[in-house]
Order: C-alpha cells, then structure tokens, then sequence
C-alpha cells in the first residue's frame, strides 16, 4: 500500500487526463508498470476517464476511498459536465422531435416592384441578396398534378407550368418540375387526342427540368373500356400509377400543386 | 451507486427531451389554400373552408394563407361588389388570414390592383402565385385545394 502512495491522486488524474509533461510521464509510466497496484489504480482512473468523457454511463467510486478529497472535487467537476451536456442533449432531441426541418419564418411577401424575387435564398434565415443566395440554395422540387380535359383549364394549366419554369429561370434556382397525367389529364399528352402538342415540345426543348409522366392504370383502363391503345407524345415517360406517384413524391419531400 | 447514477442520468435527459418538445410544441398551424378558379361557388368554397379551418384551430394557432392565381384573381374583383363576399374576406383577414395575389396573374390580364380588386396592398403581391404555393409547402404549409 505504501507503494500506492509514492503518487498523489492528483498526479495520478493528471497522468490520465494526459496533462503531464513528457520527461514526468516517462518516469510514471515506468514506475507504474513495475508496480501492480500502481498499474490497478491508474486503470480504474482510465476507465472512469473513458466513462465520464463519454457522458452516459456511471464512473466507478474513485479507487481509493480515503484521502481523495480534491480526485472527488475534480470528478463532482466532471459529473457537473456531464450532467449539462446530457440535459442540453435532451433539449436537443426533444426539439428535433417536433422540428424535422428547421425552424424557418414563412418569407415576407416581397414587393414585385424593387425588383425582388422571390427566390430560394430568402428562405434562408439570414436575409441576403436573394439573387446572391440562390444559386447554392437547395432545388425545388414540385408535382403538379393535372386532373382536367377542358382545354381552357388545360391551356392555364401549361401557363402555370410554363410560368414556374420560368420563376426559378429568372431567380437562379434549381428546380425540378414533373407533370402528372392520371384520368381526363392523360389527355393532355395523348398523341391521338392532344391539341398542345408543338407547345409541349417546346417546354420540353427548352426546359430539360420538366418531365411529364404519365399514369400506366390509366393507359390500361382506356386500352380496356374504349379498346384504344394510346400513344404518348415524344419525351413523355410512364408511371406505374398517378397516385401513388403523388404520394410517393410528397414523402420525398416534393411541393404538390393541383391545376 | 452506480445504479442511482445511471438513473439521475436517464432522468435529466428525459428532463430535457421533456423541455425541448414542449419548446417546439407552441408551434402553428400552417395551412396555404390553393385558389385558381374564376367560379364562384369554388372561391366561396375556399373562403369557407378557411373560416372552419381557422374555427377547429383557433385563429392564435394557425397561419393561414389564401393564394390567387390565374381566374382565382377574379374572386377579388367580384368583392368590389357582391358585399356578402367582401364581409367574408374581411372576417378572414380580421382572423390574420393573408390574402397572397400573383403578381404574373395582374400583369398578363392588365388588372391593376388599386383600382380592379378590393383591399390588396403592394405586401399582398407575390411574384409567382404558383411558385408561392410550392415555396410555402417547403416551409412546412400543408397544402389544400377545394
């Protein structure tokens, strides 16, 4: 026991804690290695070392129980860390629970007359030049679903699209657009039935961002009750179904938009 | 010891989960209406669903924006107008709803906000109702369309 004694508790943590200077370590580790109790106490130190700095689990009682009064300040010191980073943790998870994105204002709406647009780098927090910001801002990504067949809703329906492409054009934002056609808006990129064909082309030309997909159910429903195969339009691919598309992409995190 | 340690452990981080949820529970309501239609019956629809909507939420707990687009637009014309519209418009905006109008919508039918729609100030402008729609759902907007 005497042995033991030849090192403070202090000198000891400090070995553990790698906060001596080298010549001094060099000699405790040789001295440490000759002598098995020495070695015993520096491993339990070791070991509540590894457990406090990884903040979860419990340090062991300190190895010797008499004349550590300043190894308890120093692991109550410890404990105290611990203890904060495991509260502040919490908090953290708590609030990651409710706040899967981060925590951002609705932007203002932006006055079209300056000049400002209303582009993907508003959404950051910090108020920028939003034509600054844009370019490293994350793509957007929206669905728009077309239900209809009445032409007039049809020809709105591609000014919408038409005019979204252009918006993120203008502001310097990625943006992905897909256009599905499921029921009556299969029709829109029907080669037999379609009346925007040159303008589809067009968008497609011009905007390699837009896709149109349309539903496989559909194509066989009308295949089944009217006979008719349907050809689709250049350029426009097939999707298993329209709905689940839909779900499939607002799980994605895509905007869905109805026209 | 080590058993009450591990247990004090597990307390102050149920503690603080605890805090950080009810920190991020206060949160609102985000709801943005989708309205392109010129008929009536479809923007009076719109008008009320937004009213129940706010009533099942109560009107502290919900941001909720009405966005206009193509015919849409026209719902603010007819309030010139029809004062059963207009005193539903004003009930919603009493209640924060924020009417959002596209800004491309006025350009290419020459409406010229002041004169042609009822209430909308240059704040109620957005550059595109459409990308409008999609850039408040990135933000956590659920999005409804009657």
């Amino acid at each position: 026991m005497s042995q033991g004694k030849r090192f403070s508790d202090e000198f000891l943590n400090a070995f553990v804690d790698n906060q001596l200077a080298s010549e001094e370590k060099s000699r405790a580790f040789v001295e440490i290695s000759q002598d098995e109790n020495l070695n015993r106490q520096v491993c339990e130190l070791r070991k509540m070392h590894d457990l406090v700095q990884h903040a979860y689990a419990v340090p062991p009682a300190p190895p010797t129980s008499k004349d550590s009064g300043r190894g308890r300040a120093r692991i109550n010191l410890r404990f105290g860390v611990a203890a904060s980073v495991l509260l502040v943790l919490g908090i953290a998870v708590g609030r990651e629970i409710h706040l899967p994105t981060p925590d951002l204002q609705p932007l203002a709406v932006e006055s079209v007359t300056t000049g400002n647009v209303v582009a993907a780098g508003n959404r950051r927090a910090v108020p920028a030049d939003p034509r600054g910001n844009a370019g490293e801002a994350k793509e957007s990504r929206v669905l728009v679903h077309v239900t209809s067949d009445d032409p007039a809703r049809l020809n709105q329906a591609l000014d919408d699209i038409e005019g979204l492409l252009t918006h993120y054009r203008d502001a310097h934002q990625g943006a992905r657009i897909e256009v599905v056609l499921n029921g009556k808006g299969l029709g829109l990129v029907r080669a037999d039935t379609s009346r925007f064909a040159r303008r589809i082309s067009q968008l497609q030309q011009q905007y390699t961002n837009l896709t149109f997909a349309a539903c496989q159910n559909t194509i066989d429903r009308i295949k089944r009750e009217q006979g008719i195969v349907v050809r689709l339009l250049p350029g426009v691919t097939v999707i298993d179904s329209g709905m689940a598309e839909i779900m499939r992409r607002q799980d994605q995190g895509w905007a869905y938009l109805q026209v | 010891m080590h058993k009450i340690l591990t247990v004090a452990a597990l307390m102050l981080f149920t503690l603080g989960a605890g805090l950080g949820v009810t920190q991020a529970a206060d949160k609102k309501h985000k709801a943005v209406y989708h309205l392109n239609s010129a008929d009536l019956e479809t923007q009076k629809d719109v008008l009320r669903n937004s009213a129940n909507h706010i009533a099942a939420v109560g009107k502290d707990n919900i941001d909720l924006r009405i966005v206009m687009h193509a015919g849409g637009v026209s719902m603010l014309r007819k309030a010139k107008t029809d004062v059963d519209l207009k005193s539903q418009i004003d009930d919603l905006k009493f209640k924060g709803v924020k009417f959002e109008i596209c800004q491309k919508t006025l350009e290419r039918g020459k409406i010229d906000y002041k004169k042609d729609l009822y209430d909308v100030r240059e704040s109620d402008l957005v550059p595109s109702g459409v990308a409008e729609i999609a850039l408040l759902q990135e933000q956590g907007f659920s999005y409804v369309k009657p």
